[in-house]
């Protein structure tokens, strides 16, 4: 007897958000790394310049490396489901989880809207339980479909409108 | 609730203000003796005379400021010198109250009362009464707890049951098996070193020169030495299992179990019947040798994050362990046999325990660090029978109405877990899992409780317990193993 994957993906244009997501971080990372390094290098310290410039260089390639690759890992790997009883949802792909929330032990169903959620027209979905690692969040969801899912698990839970 | 709705507000006992005091000065007394007796001026006496008038007064202020009332279900505190803040928390939201009293209390015959109340989210909010008399205290916690747990029992209350209580021959037994006493030492000599290198005139410099000077050379000078080092930290070990567990006693009152223990601070703390949902019964090799476990309760709203609020028996016989947790769980699985995990996850454990330090030998030994990689070594050696024990200690088993498992075998732990405290359930699995087929479940417990785990079982196993554990939620999800791969075929 094995589990099996859940049904549902999630919606495509979560791998731009992703991709946006790594690309902004790694944008960050070459920004400090210059404003470190430079000046270093004017005070006539070559050695730590260069030092700074090569580490700060590869964490901004890591991030790219990430923007390009992870989005698409991540994309396929996930996935859920939600059932008569419960919430499954299955994430990751190197070290994967398997999570199942029963419906009758969830506290809590928000949405979330982040700045960069918003451009690129997608909605989170959280869950908490009465244990703080027990819950669960859905990432990257159209808006129509977080709303169903929303009110489908609020109702499920039996947790009142307007959560 | 019979509570008359217009008690009077009471107010923390008068000594409270001492109590403040030491908690305000506490850091700043330093500064202000250095001040007192450094200060050549003649005005120093009269400024901190002042000082002392003003910081006396504002905490006469705190404590008239300081009341608490239990009105219409709900205990209010209000406090606040400049700024007042008044807390409410409706009594049927109080999970537990804890009541503590630290050497100053104890002195004047004080207890701390820590209220634990169930906030809106995962956390547990915490409010606290800093100092009431101890007949006071106790009082306080009867109305919180039994207006929660249900209508305050009328009539004589029943002789509470006990149901453990610690000799200081048990005690002594526990420090002297516990690793944790037994290093308690080791590290409070390490913390006086460290002090000792920022004393003036190179104080811990001179004195290590100076007992170097006067070790012993020859080869019985150095075992008396040895002896004597070990019979020190035996004696501490002891020391610090007497010190916190003094007359550890264990009582049920119906439906709460309170547990008192101390000997310099007394603590109280009591664990509503109803939500325990299992028990921790922890050991190490030394105490398997003589047959003493440690228990602890796995229940909700116990914060069990801070340490020693969930234990049950700090050290008991094995025996008593059995009998102690069939009186709160008839069903307790402590006995069960366990189903092994499969040999792909010996090789993960010795992996764990040799690789690591082999490795690490390695580098040492390319670094030319000669007696850290000899150590290392050693240690990668003494991994194997390590590695070994810790695969076989590894098992769990559902009966269908409680969940045993057991890992870890310098410090093992038995879970006997009722599942209605699970509140999500996960399966995880590592890169190196992968390859050997293993899978680790998690089990999430509510109200800080915490989570278990089922280490390294085969991905098999793994979903049969989920489906056993809540058939109706997992069923969906399971598939026959052929029907999973219709494609591989």
């Amino acid at each position: 007897m094995i589990l099996r994957e859940p049904g549902s993906q999630l919606d495509p244009r979560v791998r731009r958000l992703w991709a946006l997501e790594w690309g902004l971080a790694a944008l960050g990372a070459a920004v400090v790394t210059t404003a470190i390094a430079v000046p270093i290098e004017l005070a006539d310290n070559r050695v730590a310049a260069v030092v700074v410039a090569l580490v700060g260089g590869a964490v901004t390639l890591v991030g790219i490396g990430l923007a390009l690759l992870q989005p698409r890992l991540l994309y396929r790997r996930f996935r859920y489901e939600i059932t008569e009883l419960g919430l499954y949802v299955a994430r990751g792909s190197l070290w994967r989880r398997w999570q199942v929330v029963p419906h009758a032990r969830i506290q809590t169903v928000d949405t979330k809207r982040g700045p960069l959620e918003r451009a690129v027209g997608l909605v989170s979905v959280a869950v908490t339980t009465a244990s703080a690692k027990g819950g669960t969040d859905i990432p990257g969801l159209d808006p129509r479909v977080a709303d169903a899912l929303v009110e489908e698990l609020a109702h499920r839970a039996g947790i009142d409108e307007g959560t | 609730m019979s509570e008359p709705s217009s008690e009077p507000p009471g107010r923390l006992h008068p000594l409270a203000i001492l109590v403040f005091a030491r908690k305000r000065i506490g850091a700043s007394i330093l500064p202000i003796l250095v001040v007192a007796f450094t200060w050549r001026g003649g005005f120093a006496l009269p400024v901190l005379g002042v000082l002392v008038a003003v910081g006396l007064s504002i905490l006469v202020l705190e404590w008239r400021r300081f009341t608490y009332r239990i009105e219409a279900g709900r205990l209010v505190i209000e406090r606040g010198v400049i700024r007042h803040t008044t807390r409410v928390v409706p009594l049927d939201r109080i999970r537990g109250v804890d009541l503590q009293a630290p050497w100053l209390h104890r002195v004047l015959g004080l207890v701390q009362v820590e209220v634990e109340a169930a906030a809106g989210g995962s956390s547990a909010a915490e409010l606290s009464l800093p100092a009431v008399s101890a007949p006071e205290g106790d009082r306080l916690r009867t109305v919180l707890l039994s207006a929660g747990l249900k209508e305050a029992a009328t009539g004589e209350p029943r002789p509470d049951l006990v149901l453990y209580r610690a000799t200081p021959r048990l005690l002594v037994a526990g420090g002297l098996t516990s690793g944790r006493y037994i290093l308690t030492p080791l590290v409070a000599l390490g913390v006086i070193a460290n002090f000792a290198d920022d004393l003036p005139g190179a104080f811990g410099e001179r004195l290590l020169s100076e007992a170097a000077d006067r070790v012993p050379t020859e080869v019985l000078g150095v075992t008396a030495l040895i002896v004597v080092g070990v019979l020190i930290a035996l004696v501490l070990a002891a020391a610090g299992s007497l010190l916190t567990d003094w007359n550890f006693e264990l009582a049920d009152d119906g439906d709460r179990l309170v547990a008192h223990r101390g000997l310099l601070t007394r603590r109280a703390v009591a664990i509503d019947r109803s939500r325990v949902r299992g028990f921790d019964l922890l050991d190490s090799p030394l105490r398997r040798v003589f047959g003493l476990v440690g228990m602890r309760v796995v229940a909700g709203g116990v914060a069990g994050g801070r340490s020693g609020r969930t234990a049950l028996a700090p050290v008991i016989a094995n025996g008593d362990a059995r009998v102690l947790a069939r009186a709160l769980d008839p069903l307790a699985a402590l006995d069960a046999t366990l189903e092994a995990h499969p040999r792909a996850a010996l090789s993960r454990r010795l992996a764990r325990a040799v690789v690591v330090p082999a490795v690490s030998g390695v580098v040492a030994l390319a670094l030319q660090w000669w007696l850290p990689a000899a150590a290392l070594f050693v240690l990668a050696l003494a991994g194997v029978p390590l590695g070994i024990d810790r695969y076989r200690q590894l098992g769990h088993r559902f009966d269908g109405r409680r969940l045993a498992v057991r890992e870890g075998s310098l410090s093992r732990r038995w879970t006997s877990l009722d599942p209605r405290a699970v509140v999500s359930y996960a399966i995880q699995r590592s890169p190196f899992q992968a390859r050997s087929g293993l899978r680790t479940i998690v089990l999430h417990l509510g109200q800080g409780a915490g989570s278990r785990r089922v280490l390294d079982c085969s991905e098999e196993q793994a979903t049969a317990l989920l489906v056993a554990l809540d058939v109706p939620l997992f069923a969906p999800f399971a598939l026959a193993k052929e029907a999973a791969y219709p494609l591989s075929a």
